[in-house]
Parts: structure tokens; sequence; C-alpha cells
């Protein structure tokens, strides 16, 4: 690096400083307040008093937190699946070039992904609704109105059922990932492996997913990222409910720091889901680090 | 049938394959239209529900509507209870302001570490790098404390300052990579020639960097607008809400009426949605180039 552009360290420091503050004061700042607060009882109000490791032995022994932390497990499971598979399955369909209106499923299934997840919610807890749903709407027009059901109180049901919006939200985001990734790969390949003989699932199997691993292994994490944060549309769809057969690990410490006031135990919540999420992270991103390696030995 | 043998058109060889391609090709076709169709239904459904009294949605949740009406966006209009022209305005300011001080910060941020040697650019850059790392959704309860005790919260400026922290770091990523690409004889030529560090910044890099810029614009303005968990913490006053925040107060007033809810949440998505469909190409490409590098 040539000494001809180097700024002053006065200049330098003016340049840095506000994006520097700005961003300790929100992320660094917090990060040392929840873990001091963790080893408090404070109810939100001026008491605060220190109780060692009691939030964390709690914490530990918090079948509901546990509970939060498996349906978050959960939509990360059904999400890399159903966002990421039948991404994929489509792209194939794309890329085989029967399809037409190309242009017109990118920009239509990258849709959803630009809306607010509360109003993708909002608009599936309409779908699910008892008396207005579409969902028993469309059951009572096939003369099954004998399975309509209140979708949202069923319990055994509702994570299905929330992951849904999910899946459908982020299917055409990660379909255009996938597809750029295709176009960049030499339409060639794929002429010669059907000459061969590849059939569809040959071609699908052994040549596009080898050739687009990498992307895919990007939108893995980005999948696990979004969804070990999930809150939003469950906040407007369940409020984790009912009971807490939809609690995600943000909805409880919201829960629990807003509307019971505990904010010292809400603080010990929140540091376990930085662990936590931390770990899920870190995990998968080992495990793919570990598989790239593999292909490239 | 004359038999002519092309090595590139494997689907030419016989009529048989051709019938299979025809009719497998009218699936596929038919598969994903369905799924295009399903993204852009409930807009739609929402579009033409709003259209109708309660009354008559309630008698019929699919139909068109038999007598159009505008009434319902009239009533949520002029009720300046909703507040949803004021969390519009709130969304479009806290938006702006936002993604211009993420795009500018992250600009000149991205720039420093990408060129400048100095002793705290490794650690700079790794703190950094921890923010894209750190769950967000982590600090909520911690980000309520601080900023109540520094009395930031329910202020008009209050959701830009965490937005502009958790926008930077991807900010900062994308400018670092993209400066890396630039040959250096440009600056070299423009600090031989006299400019100073800043006018270099400005005047000379800055544009080249527009597409970068361009991007982080992109995504950013979507988030921001978008944005829930950070508002439903930090904004108690209703003249302060932004709209996702404005819509789930809505909604719980509302709960039975839902054209009026649909007017209400078509007009506050209206902004992105004309956004998405008069420039959906850049904002795709942007999204999926941040997507990817970030």
């Amino acid at each position: 690096m040539p000494n001809a552009i180097k700024p002053k360290k006065s200049v330098l420091f003016a340049y840095l400083i506000i994006p520097v503050v700005v961003f300790v004061f929100a992320v660094f700042v917090p990060l040392v307040t929840a873990l001091v607060y963790s080893f408090f009882q404070w109810k939100g109000g001026p008491v605060k008093t220190f109780n060692g490791l009691t939030n964390y032995i709690t914490l530990f022994k918090d079948s509901t937190f546990w509970l939060s932390f498996r349906h978050n497990i959960f939509l990360v499971l059904v999400c890399i699946v159903g966002q990421i598979g039948i991404a994929f399955i489509f792209v194939l369909m794309i890329n085989s070039k029967l399809v037409k209106l190309n242009g017109i499923h990118r920009t239509f299934g990258f849709f959803p992904s630009t809306v607010a997840a509360v109003s993708i919610g909002f608009i599936w807890k309409m779908i699910y609704d008892y008396n207005r749903g579409l969902i028993n709407w469309f059951l009572d027009k096939i003369g099954r109105g004998d399975l309509a059901q209140v979708w949202l109180n069923n319990e055994s049901l509702v994570m299905l059922l929330v992951a849904i919006p999910l899946v459908w939200q982020w299917i055409g985001y990660y379909m255009v990932i996938l597809l750029s990734a295709i176009s960049s790969i030499d339409q060639e390949i794929f002429e010669v492996a059907e000459l061969d003989g590849a059939n569809a699932v040959q071609r699908a199997v052994y040549i596009v997913l080898p050739l687009v691993k990498n992307t895919i292994l990007v939108c893995v994490t980005l999948c696990i990222a979004g969804n070990m944060k999930a809150f939003d549309n469950i906040y407007v769809m369940t409020n984790g409910g009912p009971g807490t057969a939809s609690m995600v690990m943000a909805m409880y410490g919201y829960q629990v720091s807003f509307q019971q006031q505990n904010m010292g135990y809400g603080s010990a919540i929140s540091v376990g889901i930085f662990v936590l999420s931390l770990l899920v992270i870190g995990g998968s991103q080992w495990l793919i680090g570990l598989m790239t390696k593999k292909s490239d030995v | 049938m004359a038999k002519k043998f092309k090595m590139t058109k494997v689907e030419d060889r016989s009529v048989g394959t051709k019938v299979k391609k025809g009719i497998l090709g009218t699936f596929l076709n038919l598969m994903l239209i369905l799924f295009s169709l399903t993204c852009i239904f409930p807009l739609v459904w929402m579009f033409y529900s709003s259209l109708k009294e309660k009354r008559a949605f309630n008698a019929d949740i699919i139909g068109f509507p038999k007598s159009p009406t505008l009434l319902n966006y009239k009533r949520i209009l002029e009720n300046t209870d909703y507040h949803l022209g004021s969390s519009m305005f709130n969304s479009f300011r806290t938006t702006l302001l936002s993604v211009a001080l993420i795009v500018i910060l992250g600009f000149i941020v991205g720039y420093i570490l990408a060129r400048i040697k100095f002793k705290m650019n490794r650690p700079l850059y790794l703190m950094f790098l921890m923010g894209m790392l750190i769950p967000v959704h982590s600090l909520l309860v911690p980000i309520y404390v601080v900023f109540n005790n520094c009395g930031l919260s329910n202020k008009w400026f209050t959701l830009i300052i965490p937005y502009v922290a958790f926008g930077l770091p991807v900010a900062i990523f994308l400018v670092e990579g993209f400066v890396k690409g630039i040959p250096t004889a440009l600056e070299e030529a423009a600090a031989i020639d006299g400019s100073s560090f800043s006018r270099t910044l400005f005047q000379i890099i800055m544009p080249i960097c527009r597409p970068i810029m361009t991007t982080i614009a992109i995504i950013q303005t979507f988030s921001c607008w978008n944005e829930f968990s950070f508002a439903l913490i930090l904004i108690k006053s209703p003249k302060l809400q932004t709209v996702p925040l404005a819509m789930t107060q809505f909604t719980g007033q509302f709960a039975s009426d839902y054209p009026k809810i649909m007017a209400a949440m078509l007009l506050t998505m209206s902004p992105i949605v004309v956004l998405y469909f008069c420039f959906s190409k850049q904002i795709i490409k942007g999204m999926v180039a941040g997507a990817v590098k970030g």
C-alpha cells in the first residue's frame, strides 16, 4: 500500500469515530449489559439484587426455554428442506429449458421475500382463520367442511403451520440465488451430459448439485441464521401459543422480559440465546467447512 | 420421417420423446405458474377484498366485490387515531436516514479498512466481522435496557441507531471487497496531483463504488422498512410508531374487520410494492449480490 494515499491520523480518526462509536454503543455495550444483569434479580424496577448464578440455574432447568430452542431447530430444518429443497427443484425445472415465463417467475417468486415478516404473518393468519380463512373455505368447497378447524389453536400442528409461511416467503429468494449461480455455469456442460444419456435426475445429482454446492451452502447458512431469530411472524400469528406450543427463543425472551417484567432473568435468556445461536451457527459452519474441504481433496 | 442426426439437439430424435417432452414441459410450466400465482395471490386478494364492505366480505371471502367501494381507505385515512399516516412518515424518515448513514459510513469505513495501513486496521475489521456473527435477537432485551438508561428510547431518531449499527457490518464488507478490486494507481495519481485524502475519497473513489453502494442501499431499504423487533421494544409512543408496529396495533383493534385490515396493509405496503415492481430487476440483482457476498 503506497504511502501517498495515507491520510493524517487526525483525519482517519475523524472519519472512523462516528461509525465505531455507534457500533460499539449498539452492539457491545448491550452485550456486556446483558451479561452483567443476568447475575441479578431485577423485575424492571429500581431494585436489583445480585443473585449469582441463580438465573442460569433456572435457565438450565427451564423446560420452556429448551422447548423454544427445539422449535427454532425445527424451523431451521423445515426451512432448509422446504425453502432450499423446493427452490432447487424449481431451479432444475427452469434450467430444463422447457419452462417459459422465467422473468415472471423470478419477479413474482422473489416478491414475498421483500414483504415485512409482520405482513406475511397477518396474511397467513387470515388464511388460517376459522370463519373467514381460505383454508376452511377451500375445505368447505370440496365438501370436507368437517376437517375445518381453528388451525392455529391446534397444538400439534401449530409449529408446522407457522413454518409454512416462512417456507413460502423465502422459496423465491433462494430460487433466484441458485439461478444466478447456475447461469454462471457453462451451458455446454448440460448439453454434453444430455448427449451422453444422463437423465434429468442424474444431471441434477451429479452435475448441477456439485457445481452449485458452494452456493447451496451459503443458502443453508443464511437459512440457519434467519430461523434462529424467528420472531416477527410468530409474534403476529400465535404470540407463542397456544400455551407454549409455538414458542421460539426470541419470543420467550421477549415475554419474560417485557410481559412479565423479569429483566434479570430475561437478560440470562438473552445470553442463552446468544450462546446457543453462536453454537448452532458456528457448528454448522464447521460442518460446512468440513464438507467443502473434503471435496477439494 | 427423415432421420437426421443432429449433435446438439437431442430432443429432435423422435416423435415419441417430443411428445414426452411436451407433456413434461406442460407439467413443469404449470407447477411454476402455480407457484408464481401463490406468491402474488395474497396481494391481489387483499386488493379486491379491501374494496368490499365488511359484510360483503364475510358473506363471500373469495369473490370479487359486487359494488366496489373506497370506504375502507377513506375511513382509515381520515381517522388520525389509527396513526397510519404518521407511521408511514416515521418509516420514511427512519428508513431514509438509516440507509443514507449506512451507505456513507459503510463506504468510508470499508474504504479505509481496505486501503489504509494503520495499527487499528485489523482489530476494527475483526470487530465489525463480529457484528455480523452476533445474533441480533439476543440483544433485544439489553438494547432496551441500555437505551432506556441513556434516555434514548422513544425518540424520533431512536431506531436509526440500531439500524445503522446492524446495517454497517455487511455494508463495510461489501465495500471493502469492492475497493480491493480497484487498482491503487488511481489514488496514487490523485495524490501526486495534490488531491487531499477526503477529495480523493469522495470525488474519485465514491463514483467508482456506486454499484456496490446501490446494492447496499437496496438491501437496507427493505430491511429498515420491514424491521419490527427493535421498533417493538424501543418505541412506545403511538406517534413514533413505524409501519410494522402500527399494523400490529391496528389489527389488534379491528381483528374481525378484514377488509379494513387489508386496506391498511396494502396502504402501508404500497411504497415497497411499487418500488419492487418498478425496479425488480435491479432489486433482485442487488439483494442476491448482497446475500451471497455478505
